[in-house]
């Protein structure tokens, strides 16, 4: 008797599920580096969201194009250092751990190692710790929208993802952030990234 | 019922814009089906869906009690 292979059937990827990766997307590459010129001239080029969008993230979704056409690369470089790098102690922290109430008995990373290696992800920075808010949205970008050799997560997981270490932490960081005096252009990043949040937030409850 | 929720949840989502916010944020370079955005998440290779690094391993030996 012939074997026979199983048939892989991949669906194509709803509109609004692609954009919810293509956001998690764009807000793991801000975090993870300051902007390039590329990436602020394509930025700044976006069209608005379309008529009757939700008001909270059409208002920073203009906002950020707003500011991504005022700033330049080595602005945008130099105000990313201030705020995340640089020499000496960040005005703040950029790790999901300081948000989300760390204890000595289990630290939000050792929570986050677990929750990767069960969605079958590995962190592949050794040099940042799990909870950096970049490796954060990187995730959820792989569990919405497939992508590092997998396919989108069923929503369920996507929830537990989400409501395990980016809601208690992401609003707290995003709030910070954004009256960080020393953010201009990720005071913008800040309040479209906040405004996704919620919305995550309240189509997961409706799951 | 769970046909209801998500076609509930698909509309909430078009309501808000994420249908054509996509394009939007897709004209800014970055898009989430091209790998990686930070390069930070990847699949796990071991044959458990876990890969150990030593860094994670010391780090496991720092949060014992």
């Amino acid at each position: 008797m012939a074997s026979t292979a199983p048939i892989r059937v991949e669906r194509p990827l709803a509109a609004e599920e692609a954009a919810r990766g293509d956001y998690y997307a764009l807000l793991a590459h801000l975090f993870s580096r300051p902007p390039d010129s590329a990436l602020l001239a394509s930025l700044a080029a976006a069209p608005a969201l379309p008529e009757g969008a939700r008001v909270d993230i059409a208002v920073a979704w203009r906002d950020l194009v707003a500011a991504a056409g005022a700033v330049d690369e080595l602005a945008a470089g130099d105000e990313y250092d201030a705020l995340f790098g640089g020499v000496g102690k960040s005005p703040l922290s950029i790790y999901a751990g300081a948000y989300a109430g760390a204890t000595a008995v289990e630290h939000a990373r050792v929570r986050i190692q677990r929750d990767l290696a069960a969605a079958g992800l590995a962190h592949q920075a050794p040099t940042e710790p799990e909870d950096h808010f970049a490796a954060l949205f990187d995730a959820m970008r792989v569990l919405a929208a497939g992508g590092a050799g997998r396919v989108p997560a069923p929503l369920g997981e996507q929830r537990r993802f989400f409501e395990s270490h980016v809601k208690p932490a992401a609003p707290k960081f995003f709030a910070r952030l954004a009256t960080e005096p020393r953010a201009n252009f990720y005071r913008r990043v800040a309040a479209l990234g906040q405004a996704f949040v919620v919305l995550e937030s309240e189509s997961f409850s409706l799951d | 019922m769970k046909t209801k929720r998500i076609q509930d949840r698909r509309k909430f989502l078009l309501a808000a814009g994420l249908g054509g916010a996509g394009a939007a944020v897709l004209v800014a370079g970055v898009k989430a089906k091209d790998g990686p955005a930070s390069g930070s998440v990847e699949a796990a290779a071991g044959p458990d869906g876990y890969r150990a690094t030593e860094h994670i391993l010391k780090y496991y030996k720092t949060t014992q009690v």
